[in-house]
């Protein structure tokens, strides 16, 4: 592949180009309630050409690698619609580089029985209570080389598995239906999926719990968040601001996003780090080529750092970070978070708790958005706090806030920092979902708009 | 395909070939200027065997893996559900409008000048607004082929225009997006900026409100936060796994009298409109609500097959999944009422336009919690201003029976087709 992709590459007449292929191989488990859903093996393979003209890009994307020269022509010629430049790029010293990252069990190596049978057994889990109606597991392992090469003279063939476990059990009594998930999922092997009864359990009880929990009512509330909800919290309410193709053509945002802007108090650190093995958001090499690092966005509540393209780098005078990705061969590079997360700090849970008057602890999450000044991030459950202690269990609530003055409301930070990844993932513009993990500890914050009834 | 068919039908009882071919391009502004032009060129296969009255399934992208595909599909099918349903035999197709030419013909220099004439007006009546349009067409081509004899393969074409305006300043964002989509070229510049520049206008002014229940106008674009717990309430699936909240409600009263709606993959031009499902099955209209009563639930073959009942020609899918019962174009039947006519009728109320967070909350119970991204206040009868830092929360199935007006004015909001709508009541927290 490597001298095909190169050779090619040689005979472009173009500042700069970059070919990039994928062999996807995946297998996969659905089951919904007692039937297996669906089951089996597929494969893909696609690439893409991406060309710099002075003043923009053209990127064409392809199935038939034998049919690359046309393509090739169409790109170079796209590439030249463009009028009102420059483009640069933030350099990158080139280097040639194959990584494989096949670690733990292998999932080629264990058959699709074996597959079938250990969701099988997690599925009869979360489906074992008098008022569970029905369940939702979806297992997947996912196989991808992928080669990548750019007329600068960079090469990287990655290799890695990805292992990913969704588990939904629901509950239903008369016309109340309620759902609790599970999940698992990462850069590694087969062992990501195994022993996870514990977790099928715990989804199973949460949504019979969640039966009896009562809807809450909206308004303005002190809210403690979990770790699985606070690194929603991380990704939503600042991670994606830090994405510098929202900054780097806009001269109002950018003086807003100036570095050294306060943002919370000094016990606040928010980071992204794609080089964390195992996480779902692990990779060593972006899909510009260019190697990962870990960049801290907010550091002592102060802004300091953004995640960069090599383009949005140049355009800023700053370092490329290594996060231009896409979500598959058909998609051109963005900026995107990998893992992120919020630094544990030195607070107890059961203290966080305890100093709260009335206020909310609101647990798992079901998803968030933002739109660069309001965010949402939504719970599966919370429970009420009344003088220090948990009360009643609470439902359908939406969490809200304004990533420019929420997080200087954030009072305390636990010293339970937990990493989460599983099924899902981030969506940007039209591409969804890519892998990230998102994390943190305990936090509380202050004065929370709550939506609810 | 016919080999594929083949070396399937070798081992398995029955098969079925879905093949998908797609070519799209897109031209991109970011901040004002063309930033991008991307075009891709794909396909894929899908094969369905039956064997030994089990389902397998497999797909590919290239023809150097089609020995894997068959031996994966059989591979499948010794764990696959036993299948309810026979493939469908050859039969009257009716001619749905789905594919124009002109999309076909429209030049990535014509693409371009329409972006370019977007940018221009808005940013000259707002220059402090950055624009990102984005202009897409595809068009695609898809076969079925399946062991009862059924061939058959439809084009199809899609013209989308998307256009954000964006504007920054200290403790107040704006971003107003609308969408254009269609199977048949359109020329979406006019209608979309005006839309545009009227909101602009509109959110200029800041405005407060009190916690509290309020009347509530839902536009066209978004409805769907409303419209999607229905949804989901009349998937066959959904009802077949005894989830759905409507499971037991088939021809009873479950929304206001003045609710009607259709399920319509003939709908001509429509972002869904095909003239066969992803089956193979003759496309046709499917009551959903009528005055208000449940009609029909929307089924695939094989779900229909487990209920005991008939596929609506509803089983959706791309080459890479099994078909499953989806929603076409959901067509909402208008009313008498213009949106100017709601807004005089509301004393104290809200607009919502845009939102984030939606698609978090219990859909499938009805729920919604949202932040109003673009919402507005209306006091006795006129728009007074933008509501922001606010969340709106409700039921869906709660608004859908307390209706106060329908709108006489429906436009797609992606594939739902639908009026705005005027109801009742909605929970503001501010």
């Amino acid at each position: 592949m490597k001298s095909h992709l190169v050779s090619i590459l040689s005979k472009i007449n173009a500042e700069y180009a970059e070919i990039r292929y994928e062999e996807v191989t995946s297998t996969q488990v659905h089951f919904v309630g007692k039937e297996l859903e669906s089951i089996g093996t597929s494969v893909e393979r696609g690439g893409n050409i991406r060309v710099k003209g002075k003043a923009g890009w053209s990127f064409f994307s392809f199935n038939q690698i034998e049919n690359l020269p046309t393509y090739l022509s169409e790109a170079i010629k796209y590439s030249r619609f463009a009028k009102n430049g420059p483009i640069k790029l933030a350099p990158v010293p080139p280097r040639v580089e194959v990584v494989r990252e096949i670690t733990g069990k292998d999932p080629r190596k264990v058959d699709l029985e074996e597959k079938y049978n250990l969701c099988s057994r997690y599925n009869h889990i979360l489906l074992s209570g008098s008022e569970i109606q029905t369940s939702d597991l979806r297992y997947a392992d996912i196989h991808t080389i992928k080669y990548y090469a750019n007329t600068e003279g960079t090469y990287i063939e990655q290799e890695w598995f990805y292992v990913v476990l969704g588990m939904t059990s629901i509950a239903r009594r008369g016309g109340n239906i309620q759902s609790a998930h599970e999940g698992v999922g990462g850069v590694g092997g087969y062992e990501i999926v195994e022993n996870l009864e514990e977790k099928a359990e715990r989804a199973t009880r949460r949504a019979l719990e969640l039966l009896d929990a009562e809807p809450l009512s909206g308004g303005r509330y002190t809210v403690i968040v979990d770790p699985k909800l606070s690194g929603v919290f991380a990704h939503e309410a600042f991670g994606h601001l830090s994405e510098a193709d929202f900054l780097y053509e806009n001269e109002r945002l950018l003086q807003i996003m100036k570095l050294g802007r306060r943002f919370g108090g000094n016990v606040l650190n928010i980071i992204d780090e794609p080089l964390i093995r195992g996480a779902g958001g692990f990779y060593l090499y972006d899909d510009e080529g260019v190697p990962a690092k870990k960049t801290y966005l907010i550091k002592e509540g102060k802004l300091t750092g953004r995640l960069h393209s090599r383009e949005t780098a140049a355009k800023m005078g700053e370092e490329p970070t290594g996060n231009a990705r896409a979500i598959s061969y058909e998609y051109p590079p963005i900026v995107r978070m990998s893992n992120t997360y919020i630094e544990g700090g030195d607070k107890d849970k059961e203290e966080m708790i305890a100093e709260v008057k009335e206020g909310i602890y609101a647990c798992g999450f079901r998803g968030g958005q933002t739109n660069l000044e309001m965010f949402t991030f939504a719970p599966e459950e919370g429970y009420l706090i009344k003088n220090g202690k948990l009360t009643r269990k609470v439902r359908d609530f939406n969490l809200t806030g304004n990533i420019f003055t929420t997080l200087s409301q954030i009072d305390a930070v636990g010293n339970d920092l937990v990493l989460f990844s599983g099924p899902g993932g981030c969506g940007k513009g039209d591409q969804s979902p890519l892998p990230v993990a998102t994390g943190g500890p305990h936090i509380r914050i202050k004065e929370l708009i709550v939506g609810g009834k | 395909m016919e080999e594929i068919l083949e070396m399937a039908l070798s081992k398995a009882e029955e098969a079925e070939v879905y093949h998908e071919e797609f070519q799209n391009t897109t031209v991109s502004f970011q901040a004002n200027r063309l930033k991008a032009v991307d075009c891709s060129v794909g396909e894929g296969t899908g094969l369905r065997v039956i064997k030994n009255g089990k389902i397998g399934f497999s797909s590919i992208t290239n023809a150097e893996d089609v020995k894997f595909l068959v031996n994966s599909a059989l591979a499948a099918s010794v764990f696959g559900q036993n299948a309810c349903f026979k493939f469908p035999r050859a039969s009257e197709i009716p001619r749905v409008e789905c594919f124009d030419f002109a999309v076909d013909s429209t030049g990535v220099e014509k693409m371009i000048e329409e972006g370019e004439e977007v940018v221009r007006i808005i940013t000259q009546e707002f220059p402090s607004f950055q624009c990102e349009v984005e202009i897409n067409k595809t068009l695609s081509k898809t076969t079925i082929l399946n062991s009862s004899g059924l061939n058959f393969t439809y084009k199809k074409s899609i013209y989308a225009f998307f256009v954000y305006a964006f504007s920054v300043k200290e403790g107040d964002f704006l971003g107003i997006e609308e969408e254009g989509v269609s199977c048949k070229y359109h020329e979406w510049t006019i209608s979309l900026v005006e839309k545009i520049i009227e909101k602009i206008k509109l959110a200029q002014k800041r405005v407060s409100i009190d916690s509290g229940l309020y009347p509530v106008i839902f536009t066209s674009k978004a409805m769907p936060l409303v419209l999607s717990s229905l949804k989901r309430g009349i998937n066959g699936k959904l009802v077949y796994k005894k989830v759905s909240p409507l499971s037991f409600k088939l021809n009873e009263p479950i929304l206001s009298p003045e609710v009607t709606i259709v399920d319509d993959a003939t709908f001509p031009y429509g972002r869904a409109s095909s003239p066969i499902d992803g089956e193979g099955i003759p496309s046709r209209q499917n009551k959903v609500i009528e005055k208000g009563v449940l009609k029909n639930f929307l089924y695939d073959l094989q779900t229909a097959g487990l209920m005991q009942t008939q596929t609506t020609a509803n089983g959706l899918r791309e080459y890479d999944c099994l078909p499953s019962p989806s929603t076409t174009n959901l067509i909402v039947s208008p009313g008498k009422v213009s949106f100017e006519e709601m807004v005089e009728d509301i004393r104290e109320g809200v607009i919502v336009d845009q939102v984030i967070g939606a698609g978090q909350s219990n859909v499938l119970m009805g729920e919604f919690s949202v932040n109003l991204d673009l919402g507005f206040k209306v006091v006795n009868g006129k728009i007074k201003g933008r509501l922001k830092n606010v969340m709106a929360s409700g039921n869906a199935y709660d608004l859908l029976r307390n209706v106060v007006a329908i709108g006489k004015k429906p436009e797609f909001s992606g594939s739902i087709f639908t009026p705005p709508f005027y109801f009742k009541k909605v929970h503001i927290a501010g």
